[in-house]
Order: C-alpha cells, then structure tokens, then sequence
C-alpha cells in the first residue's frame, strides 16, 4: 500500500532523514505505516523541544533561548543528555544535503502595458506587486465628436465606398472571377465572375434586376417563371453554341490564394470513415 | 585552594555526579565556569565541538520546525542540538524495533526454515512493543472502515 508523498514538504524531507537513520540502524526497508509513524513522532519531538525551551527562556525573562533551555527541556521529556556525544560523534552516521531552493519562476508579462509603480515605503517587499497602470489610471476625453454636417457627410461616403470595396474583393478572392488578360495573374484587376448557375443552365447576370424580389404576389407565379426562362435560354443558347466555341471561353478561376492563411477561407476536409471491425 | 576530585569521568547515568569541581584561584580567567557540576561541564564542551556538526536531518528542516513552536535562534548550535536529541530518539527506536525483529526471526528460522532471511522490514508490531518500553502506546485499526 502505498501512501501519496505529503505535500508539505518539510515533512517530505524529514522522512527521507528518518528513513536514512533506520537504514542507518540496520533496516532494509519498513513499512509505510511504520515509518510515517516514526515521521510524525520525530516532528513532534522537535517541535515540543522548541515550545519547551521558549516556555523555560521566557519563564527566565529572556527573548532568545540558551542551551540550558534546550537541556532542561530535554530533561522535562526524558531524554538523556549523557549519550550525546557518543551518538554525535558515530562513525557511520549518514549526512542528508540540504534541500535546495526552487526559484520561483517569474511570471511572464504577456500582457504588459505600462510600467507599475514601485512598492510605496510602508509596504513590505514580499506582498504583491502592484497592478498595472493601466488597469487603474484612465485619461478622460474632452474632445467632442464632429458634428458639422461636411466632415459628417464626407466620413460616410468614404466608409460606403471603403465597405463595397472590401465586400467586392472579399468575394473575389474567395468566389470565381473573371479574368480580363490572358496571363494568369489574377491578381492585378479581379473581378467578380458575372455567370450564374442554376439547375444546370447557364443564366443571364441581369437577371435578378428583371425578377421581382420584393413582393411575392401568387407562389404559384413564381413556379411558373423559371420554366419560361429555360425554354427561352434553349433559344438563346442554340443561337449563340457556334460563337461560344468560336469565342475564347471566359477566363474564369478562382482567384490565386495569396497566401492568404485564413482558417475560416481553407478548404473543407472530411474526416475518413473507420472502418470499424465486426466482433 | 584546591579540592581535588577522585572520582574519574564516566558515563554512567545511573550514578549522578554531583561533586564539584573548585578551581585555583589563578585560573579563574581560563575557566568562566568556575562552580558547576561535572555534566554541566561535559556538555558545555560538547557544544563547542557541535560547531560544523551536519546531522542527519539537515538544520533548514529542524529550524523551520523550531520557528513553528516559536523558538527562533541564530545560534546554529542549538538547533544542531535539538536535532541531534531527535536522532537518538528515532536510533534508539528503531535499534530497538530492530532487536526485536531479530528475536523474532531466530525464533522463527528455528522453527521452519534453516536458511536466515536477511531483509529486515520495520513493522507495526515491532514499533509498538519498542516504544512500550518508553510509554507510547500505538494502536492501530485491525482493518480500514
């Protein structure tokens, strides 16, 4: 059986000390019981010897105890001062290294921003440090925002134009475009691809400017309107097979990745399936 | 004027010393302790040779145990003391508890085996007839609950 080491780890280092002085004594090994006992007792005597010797320095109306409080508490608990020296001076006696310091690792400002104060003078240096300046320190503005009606006006174009300019690129470079040179560098002038597919025909651009979105008068009039579209499509497109295959075919492709290493924009990938082993 | 002391050092704690030992009046600068009992003298002695003693239990250990029931020193030959006491306690315990795992293993071999099993394990048992002996009484649960 074994017990989990104590966390304490004074108390940790007496056990190894305890158990060097059985296998000092002649022991191979002992139980765990046994040796925690052994432990608990050791600590014990140390801590009543020194209770006891600051009971009889104080009882003697001084601060810091003498040897002869160590002995006449000795003398209290029973133990023999006489053997001592013999004992001290064994031949075989073990000597247990010091338990060393761990350094304390310092923490690492990750977030560091500004500098903290120092620790005022009536504050000792092993309490906390102090937090950083900003997390207390905050600066009020007094400027007020602009309300004329020019620097108003032109902030609002320019967001609208900044915002059609990013959506355009945003799905140019994530959907087909349309190159308009030869070269494969998509990048200088992308536009987006203006072909629409849908149920397998190839629609007109324009044709969501003809459809009414809006209002929907009759569900069944909306069913009606692709079937028209399509038979008015076939026409169109007999007419113009011969000069598709005679025009170069639309630059489309998607747009060169630049590298772009967006989570969101990577492609989709399916876990495997596992084959499962029937038992 | 000198009284002399016949009666050699010895060991023995059966027999207090109680004589004194009165020195010249010449060496009275040589001796501060000048009327005091032979142990006293002894131990004082000791403690001198317990300058750059280590013990077992390294002194951070018995020092911090030490500030925990309030006796705080600088002197490091006091707690070289205190640990040194706590030794010979936990020694004599276990050669204690160590004798007795003997007998009992003679008394066993006796009987079955005739080859001698050399590992010595503290038990229970044996801690607790050793420390009869000084008035602990150890007891422990036959099973866990």
């Amino acid at each position: 059986m074994s017990e989990p080491e104590p966390s304490d780890p004074l108390r940790s280092c007496l056990r190894m000390a305890v158990s060097s002085l059985c296998t000092e004594v002649g022991y191979d090994c002992a139980d765990s019981t046994a040796l925690e006992t052994v432990t608990e007792m050791a600590q014990s005597l140390i801590v009543e010897l020194g209770r006891s010797a600051r009971a009889f320095c104080e009882l003697a109306s001084r601060v810091e105890p003498v040897s002869a409080d160590i002995v006449l508490s000795m003398v209290e608990m029973g133990i023999p001062v006489q053997g001592l020296k013999e004992y001290a001076m064994r031949s075989n006696r073990v000597t247990l290294p010091a338990p060393a310091q761990t350094v304390t690792a310092k923490q690492t400002a990750i977030l560091h921003t500004g500098n903290k104060k120092r620790h005022p003078g009536h504050i000792q240096d092993h309490l906390p440090e102090m937090p950083d300046s900003h997390s207390y320190i905050r600066t009020p503005t007094h400027r007020q925002p602009v309300t004329d009606y020019e620097s108003v006006r032109e902030k609002a174009a320019s967001q609208k134009r900044d915002v059609e300019r990013a959506l355009t690129r945003f799905i140019a470079k994530t959907g087909k475009i349309h190159n308009l040179f030869k070269t494969d560098d998509s990048n200088l002038f992308p536009l987006i691809s203006c072909e629409k597919e849908e149920e397998g025909m190839k629609l007109p651009p324009y044709l969501d400017a003809l459809m009414f979105k809006d209002q929907v008068f009759e569900e069944d009039e909306r069913e009606y309107l692709p079937k028209k579209r399509k038979s008015s499509h076939n026409d169109m497109d007999d007419d113009d097979e011969d000069n598709v295959d005679k025009k170069a075919k639309l630059d489309e492709s998607l747009a060169e990745v630049e590298n772009i290493d967006n989570p969101f924009l990577r492609p989709v990938r399916l876990p495997r399936p596992v084959k499962t082993p029937v038992k | 004027m000198a009284l002399s002391n016949a009666s050699p050092e010895s060991d023995d704690v059966s027999a207090p010393q109680t004589q004194l030992v009165q020195v010249q009046s010449e060496d009275v600068e040589d001796e501060p302790f000048a009327t005091l009992p032979i142990s006293a003298n002894k131990f004082l002695n000791l403690l001198d040779t317990l300058e750059d003693y280590n013990t077992t239990v390294p002194n951070t250990i018995t020092a911090n145990y030490l500030s925990r029931a309030g006796m705080v020193t600088s002197d490091n030959r006091l707690v070289t003391l205190v640990s040194l006491a706590a030794q010979k306690f936990i020694s004599d315990l276990a050669s204690d508890a160590l004798t007795h795992c003997k007998m009992r293993q003679a008394s066993n071999n006796n009987i079955k085996k005739v080859n001698k099993e050399k590992k010595y394990v503290m038990t229970v048992e044996d801690l607790a007839i050793a420390l009869e002996d000084k008035g602990i009484a150890v007891r422990r649960p036959p099973y866990y609950q």
